[in-house]
């Protein structure tokens, strides 16, 4: 199962889907381009537990986290 | 008779004052317990924190990110704004700097967000950032 979290004002909201469902799978990458479209930035997780930025829709990835756009404070 | 009346309504009083004093620490404690979407936040900050950034969070309520491109040491305070301070070569305070999600956040999430942008994309969090000098 695949995880895909959005930071949020609930702390975050996380859908999950079986990446071997091609209709959960085709509403994943809608969720991931709506979401990086919006200027959300999509990472996840290397085997060793560092972060990377992606850009774009990986379906064998395990756990994507989204955060929104930064700016000055 | 009087005095014992006396001793008794002491005793009671004490009683009552110890009781009322374990009503306000609960009652305290149940004020500043971090709300649900708040611990959610520190669980998911949690989750994605290395061992020993999550060691020093724990000691420190802080933990140090190595920024990408200049391989520079950055501390981030548990917060959600102005709580990212780059360190010199002596881990001394040199600079604050100021970026934070624009939707209004929980400081795990922030504090997330903070360390992946630093470690994945360092440049780019400071270009958006303000600058402060840290006390």
């Amino acid at each position: 199962m695949a995880t895909q979290i959005i930071m949020d004002l609930n702390g975050d909201t996380r859908h999950n889907f079986d990446a071997k469902d091609v209709k959960a799978l085709f509403e994943a990458e809608r969720r991931f381009k709506a979401l990086t479209g919006a200027g959300f930035t999509a990472a996840t997780r290397t085997a060793s537990g560092e972060p990377f930025v992606t850009r774009t829709f990986d379906p064998t990835v395990e756990e994507t986290l989204f955060f929104p756009r930064l700016v000055g404070g | 008779m009087f005095v014992t009346q006396l001793n008794d309504a002491n005793g009671q009083l004490r009683r009552l004052l110890a009781a009322c004093l374990q009503l306000a620490r609960a009652f305290r404690e149940w004020y500043l317990r971090p709300s649900t979407r708040e611990q959610r936040g520190l669980k998911l900050l949690r989750e994605w924190l290395s061992q020993k950034q999550l060691t020093q969070y724990d000691t420190h309520r802080y933990f140090e990110v190595i920024g990408c491109h200049t391989g520079k040491r950055y501390r981030i305070y548990h917060g959600n704004g102005a709580n990212v301070i780059e360190l010199d070569d002596a881990a001394l305070p040199r600079t604050g700097w100021c970026f934070v999600p624009n939707d209004h956040l929980v400081a795990g999430d922030v504090m997330l967000a903070q360390k992946i942008a630093l470690e994945t994309d360092e440049r780019g969090a400071l270009a958006s950032a303000n600058n402060f000098t840290p006390r």
